[in-house]
C-alpha cells in the first residue's frame, strides 16, 4: 500500500532517484504543454492562450481524482500524504507578490527551469531573480518571521472545513473547472494570437 | 471524438463516481496470518501478575495499564493509573495515541485473559507495538497478589519467595491484610523491552 | 517557424498523473521554489557559515549532517531540466532566445524577468510553496492552503494584467 517509501515498501534511499525521474516526466510534460515559453503562460492574463488553465486544472484534478480512487481500492493510505500546512496571512501575501511575479515577469519557478532548459535566457534571468528574491527573504527572515508564522491551521484541508467529503468536494472542483475550461475556449476564440 | 471531450467526460463520470461511491476508511491489518501465527505461539505478549506488581510497586513510569472492560465495571474497581479504554470503542481514532505509541509499556487486562487477549489480537494485527496482555486477568491478580495462599510445606523455596514477594505487595498495593516487608523481592523478570516507533516519518513537502 | 504543443487537456492528464505518482511513491506532490531554495542556503553557507549557523532562517538547513542539497525537491527539479531538454530536443524548440512580445525589445523584457524572478523568490518563500508546490500540489491534495494561494496568484495576476499590457499585448 502506498506511498510507498513513508511506508518503507521502498527503501528512503531510492526517494531522490524517485524524485529524479519524476522530475524528468514533469519537466517533459510541462515543456511538451508549451509552458517553456513566457509568451503562452501570459496569454492566461489576457484571453489570448489559456493553456495555463487547462493544463493546471485538469493535472490538479487527474492527480486529486488519483488520490480519492487510490485509496478507495486500498492502494494508498492517505493519512500519510503530505498536506501543506495553512498559514493563511503568509499564504495570502505570499500569493499576491507571486501574482505579480508571475504576470511581470512571466514564468513561475518550476516553467522557468523549464524554459531555461531549451535556451530561453529570460527564464535564465528569471532564475537569477528567484535566487536574489530568496536571498532578500533570507535576510530579511527577523522582520518577517511573527507575521510568516500568523495564522496557523496546520494541514487542513477544504473539504473537512466545508464538511464534505473528498469526492464530493472533488466533484464540486471538476464542475468549477469545466466552466472555466469553456470560458477560456470562448476568450481563445476572441482574442486570438498566432502561435509563437 | 476528440482527446479533449474524451477527457471532459471522463473527469466528469469519475467525478460522479467518486463523490457518490463511500469513503474507504477501513484500518487495514498489517501483519500477515502466519506472522500472528507465529507470535501467538511464542506467547511473547503475556506478562504475569507478579510482574506487573513489581513494577507498580516501584512506580515504574513506562507502565500503563489499560483496562479493557465496560465503563461500569472500570468504577466499580479498576488498578491504580489504570485507563478505561473498552474493547468495543478500542478502533477509535481518540484512542490511538495511547495504543499505537512507541514509549510505554501497555498492560491490557480484563476479569480474565480472553478480553484482554482479543484486543491484543487486533492490535498487534494492526502492527501496534508495545501492547502486552494480564496473564490471568483480575481474577488471578485477586487470588495470587492480594490474597496470596501460603505454599504448602512441601513447594520449593522459590514458591516461598514469591508468597513472600506477594504478600508485601499487596500491602502495598492494598491488598487483604498481610504483614508488610521491606522492599520485596526482586523478580527475575526481564522487563519487555518497549520498542521505540520510528516516528512514521510523514513525509515532508512543499517549498 | 511554426511549433507544435501538445493536446493541453492531455498534457493535463499526463501532469497530473506524474503528480500522482509523486504521492503514490514518496508521500509528496511536486516543487520548485524549495530547489532553488536549497541552493542560495549552500551557497551562503559555503561563503559565510558564521552567518548562516547564526540565522534562524538559514540554520535550519544546515549544519551537523544537514546537506540541503540532498534535498527531494533538488534532485526533482534537475530531473525538470533534463525533461525540458529532452522534449524541447523532440520538438525541435532548442534555441537561445530571449521570448519577448515584438512590441517591446529584449532588453526590456530581461528587466522584467529579473524583477518578476525577484517577487516571486520572495512571495514563494514567505506563501511556503509556489504554483507547483503549493498550488498545484496543494489543490491536489485538498489543502486549504494550496486552493488558497491558487486563488491569490491568479487573482493578483489577473488585477495586474492591465497594468503590464504593454509588455505582453
Amino acid at each position: 500500500m502506498g506511498p510507498l517509501v513513508p511506508q518503507e515498501i521502498i527503501g528512503a534511499s531510492w526517494n531522490l532517484f524517485i524524485a529524479f525521474g519524476i522530475g524528468i516526466g514533469f519537466g517533459f510534460v510541462l515543456e511538451q504543454a508549451g509552458f517553456s515559453s513566457s509568451r503562452k503562460l501570459a496569454g492566461m492574463f489576457y484571453g489570448y492562450d489559456t493553456v495555463v488553465l487547462k493544463v493546471f486544472f485538469t493535472g490538479a484534478i487527474t492527480a486529486m481524482l488519483g488520490l480519492l480512487f487510490f485509496s478507495l481500492f486500498g492502494w494508498i493510505d492517505l493519512s500519510l500524504i503530505y498536506v501543506n500546512p495553512t498559514f493563511i496571512w503568509s499564504a495570502i501575501v505570499g500569493g499576491i507578490i507571486m501574482g505579480a511575479g508571475f504576470i511581470i515577469g512571466g514564468f513561475c519557478p518550476g516553467t522557468s527551469v523549464c524554459a531555461a532548459a531549451i535556451g530561453k535566457i529570460d527564464a535564465m534571468v528569471f532564475i537569477g531573480g528567484i535566487v536574489l528574491g530568496i536571498f532578500f527573504f533570507a535576510e530579511g527572515y527577523p522582520l518577517l518571521k511573527d507575521f510568516y508564522m500568523a495564522g496557523s491551521f496546520g494541514p487542513i484541508k477544504v473539504s473537512d472545513v466545508l464538511g464534505i467529503s473528498g469526492g464530493v468536494m472533488a466533484f464540486l472542483v471538476i464542475i468549477a473547472a469545466l466552466v472555466m475550461f469553456k470560458l477560456g475556449e470562448l476568450a481563445e476564440k476572441k482574442w486570438p494570437r498566432e502561435e509563437y | 471524438m476528440s482527446i479533449r471531450n474524451l477527457i471532459f467526460i471522463g473527469l466528469f463520470l469519475l467525478g460522479m463516481v467518486i463523490a457518490m461511491v463511500p469513503e474507504n476508511t477501513t484500518k487495514p491489518y498489517k501483519l500477515t496470518a502466519e506472522d500472528m501465527l507465529i507470535e501467538v505461539q511464542g506467547a511473547a505478549e503475556m506478562v504475569d501478575a507478579d510482574e506487573v506488581a513489581h513494577w507498580i510497586i516501584s512506580k515504574d513510569p513506562s507502565l500503563q495499564l489499560i483496562d479493557v472492560r465496560s465503563p461500569d465495571e472500570y468504577q466499580t474497581y479498576h488498578l491504580d493509573g489504570a485507563i478505561n479504554i473498552p474493547l468495543s470503542v478500542i478502533l477509535k481514532d481518540e484512542y490511538l495515541d495511547y495504543l499505537d505509541q512507541g514509549i510505554k509499556m501497555n498492560v491490557l487486562y480484563s476479569n480474565g485473559t480472553m478480553n484482554s487477549h482479543q484486543s491484543w489480537m487486533i492490535l498487534r494485527q494492526l502492527g501496534f507495538e508495545n501492547n502486552y496482555v494480564l496473564q490471568g486477568g483480575l481474577n488471578y491478580w485477586f487470588d495470587t497478589i492480594m490474597n496470596p495462599q501460603a505454599p504448602s510445606v512441601y513447594s520449593p523455596n522459590e514458591e516461598f519467595a514469591k508468597y513472600d514477594f506477594r504478600k508485601a505487595a499487596s500491602g502495598a498495593l492494598g491488598g487483604g491484610g498481610v504483614v508488610a516487608m521491606s522492599a520485596p523481592a526482586k523478580t527475575k523478570a526481564d522487563k519487555p523491552k518497549v520498542i521505540r516507533k520510528k516516528k512514521k516519518k510523514a513525509p515532508a513537502g512543499g517549498c | 517557424m511554426k511549433t507544435t504543443y501538445m493536446n493541453p487537456y492531455l498534457a493535463g492528464v499526463l501532469l497530473g498523473l506524474v503528480l500522482l505518482m509523486a504521492f503514490f511513491f514518496s508521500g509528496r506532490g511536486l516543487g520548485a521554489s524549495g530547489a532553488v531554495k536549497s541552493v542560495v542556503v549552500s551557497a551562503v553557507d559555503i561563503v559565510a557559515p558564521e552567518h548562516t549557523a547564526n540565522s534562524a532562517y538559514y540554520s535550519k538547513y544546515v549544519g551537523e549532517g544537514k546537506s540541503p542539497m540532498k534535498s527531494w525537491l533538488v534532485f526533482e527539479m534537475i530531473g525538470v531540466l533534463v525533461g525540458g531538454f529532452l522534449s524541447g530536443a523532440l520538438s525541435g524548440r532548442l534555441k537561445w532566445k530571449v521570448e519577448h512580445f515584438p512590441g517591446i525589445t529584449a532588453n526590456r523584457r530581461l528587466i522584467f524577468a529579473a524583477m518578476g524572478g525577484i517577487l516571486f523568490g520572495f512571495g514563494s518563500q514567505l506563501g511556503r510553496g509556489c504554483t507547483s508546490g503549493s498550488a498545484l500540489s496543494g489543490m491536489a491534495s485538498l489543502s486549504v492552503a494550496g486552493f488558497v494561494s491558487m486563488m491569490a496568484i491568479f487573482g493578483t495576476a489577473f488585477v495586474l494584467a492591465y497594468f503590464l499590457r504593454k509588455n505582453w499585448i
